[in-house]
């Protein structure tokens, strides 16, 4: 080969190599962390020490006047068609999670025996989750919650990754529309350390290409065109999961397009090489409460239209 | 393809060497999934990367350590093999984020249109493209070299096309 190419693994200590052709020697780095973890806070309006677009997307009327003065959707940080507006053609899915919801067992019992007719005991609850399980001693997403109700009070086998769970999940969100998200992560307690934790999960560079979380959801990446995707910062999102996400689904699921903020976090990973979580695990629910934590503040929205079909954007 | 000499012969010497250790290691070798680029990665070979996890080895794992090349020319690769390798999503995918020489693409990083025009030294776009840590640690761009998402030959194949385009 006529270009060998020479590495010096400097943080080895190949020292003599390092010597001998000249090059002085380098202090091991490790970037770890991807920067900005430290300015990260659980509310919604964080956003202004990111992308400084808050402003413009902050409730609808903001949108709405944004839109009006001629702003572009990467100008607004992407957020203005991932909130506010409603996707009919959800409302099939959550017809599905009704039904699983009203679904008797052996003993004629169902979800609605304890929750109440059409969920009424469980309206505003998604706003407040993930939350602590007193008896289970962990912090739980609404699906870990759905499967242990399902498993110990109807002996239902419904795994996370199944589709009643899933379409459940979606059901019982619709159910907390318009509420205000509010997850305590400042209270010191279970809580707000699974915010840090997953703080730092989100910030940490991970995979085969050693991005984090956080390379593509704060500016200069968040804002921009990554090929036809546009991705935005990681405040506010949280308040339109589960989303309906048509066209896509992860490989092999049947959860009729929806995605719960557990499937978006690991279609995140698989997409930028990263070994992928496991739904409801301990790592999984931390990653979530600081993305459900950083939309602190903000309304829930389910169903929510998450693509944007204007393509105004080309000209 | 391009027949890596240099592998080659470093691969004659360890198989010459280590007879026994070759014929084990060629047994695992059929039952671990091998990654061919341009195809999907194999999700078991991504445990060998840090990843979000607290019970797993990788969970613990760090970053790999920044790599210092350097590379000296003459640039003679292969530009249409670089062209393959910038635009394919499961390859080098530069156009995820670049807009390339023929190519729309991603707003994310400069433009490499008229790449030859800046004058850039082969030694520099080399480290950016194998290690891009080194000059700027808060690049959004794969650690291309150390996490071997691309080869040598790769790299010079894909610098080929970057000085070629227009």
């Amino acid at each position: 080969m006529k270009n060998p190419r020479m590495i010096l693994h400097l943080a080895m200590g190949v020292a003599l190599t390092a010597t001998t052709l000249g090059v002085a020697a380098e202090e091991l780095l490790k970037f770890d962390y991807w920067p900005g973890r430290e300015n990260a806070i659980p509310h919604v309006s964080g956003d202004e020490k990111f992308s400084d677009t808050y402003q413009y997307w902050k409730d609808e009327k903001a949108i709405e006047q944004a839109k009006k003065a001629g702003k572009k959707s990467h100008e607004m940080n992407f957020k203005d068609f991932r909130w506010a507006q409603k996707s009919f053609d959800a409302e099939p899915a959550l017809e599905i999670g009704k039904g699983y919801y009203n679904q008797k067992n052996a003993n004629g019992k169902s979800c609605a025996s304890c929750h109440g007719e059409n969920g009424k005991k469980l309206e505003g609850i998604y706003a407040n989750y993930p939350s602590y399980n007193k008896r289970l001693k962990r912090v739980v997403t609404v699906g870990t919650q759905i499967q242990t109700c399902a498993s110990e009070r109807l002996g239902l086998d419904w795994p996370e990754t199944s589709r009643e769970n899933v379409l459940t999940d979606f059901y019982v969100a619709s159910l907390s529309d318009g509420k205000v998200i509010k997850i305590d992560a400042t209270k010191p307690g279970p809580i707000k350390k699974s915010y840090e934790r997953g703080r730092d999960l989100f910030f940490k560079r991970a995979g085969h290409f050693d991005f984090a979380c956080a390379s593509c959801h704060t500016p200069p990446t968040a804002g921009s065109y990554l090929r036809g995707q546009r991705p935005t910062t990681f405040f506010g999102d949280a308040a339109s999961y589960p989303i309906y996400h048509f066209p896509y689904a992860l490989p092999g699921d049947d959860y009729e397009y929806v995605f719960t903020l557990q499937h978006q976090i690991k279609s995140c990973q698989m997409l930028s090489r990263m070994y992928p979580g496991k739904e409801g695990s301990p790592a999984m629910t931390d990653i979530e409460v600081f993305l459900k934590a950083s939309a602190n503040g903000y309304k829930m929205s389910i169903p929510g239209a998450e693509y944007n079909m204007d393509a105004s954007y080309l000209d | 393809m391009k027949l890596d000499t240099k592998r080659h012969y470093l691969f004659v010497l360890a198989l010459a060497g280590t007879l026994s250790a070759t014929a084990v290691s060629a047994a695992n070798a059929e039952e671990a999934p091998k990654w061919v680029p341009g195809e999907p990665y194999p999700t078991e070979l991504l445990k060998n990367y840090p990843c979000h996890d607290y019970e797993l080895p990788c969970g613990k794992m760090n970053s790999p350590p920044v790599e210092r090349v350097v590379f000296k020319g003459p640039l003679q690769g292969d530009a249409e093999r670089g062209e393959k390798i910038a635009i394919n999503l499961r390859w080098g995918n530069c156009i995820a984020c670049h807009v390339l020489p023929n190519h729309d693409g991603g707003t994310i990083g400069p433009s490499l249109r008229q790449y030859a025009a800046r004058q850039a030294p082969l030694d520099y776009t080399y480290q950016r493209l194998w290690d891009v840590r080194y000059y700027n640690p808060n690049a959004h761009m794969p650690v291309y070299g150390p996490n071997k998402v691309l080869t040598h030959q790769d790299i010079v194949d894909v610098m080929t096309y970057l000085y070629a385009g227009k």
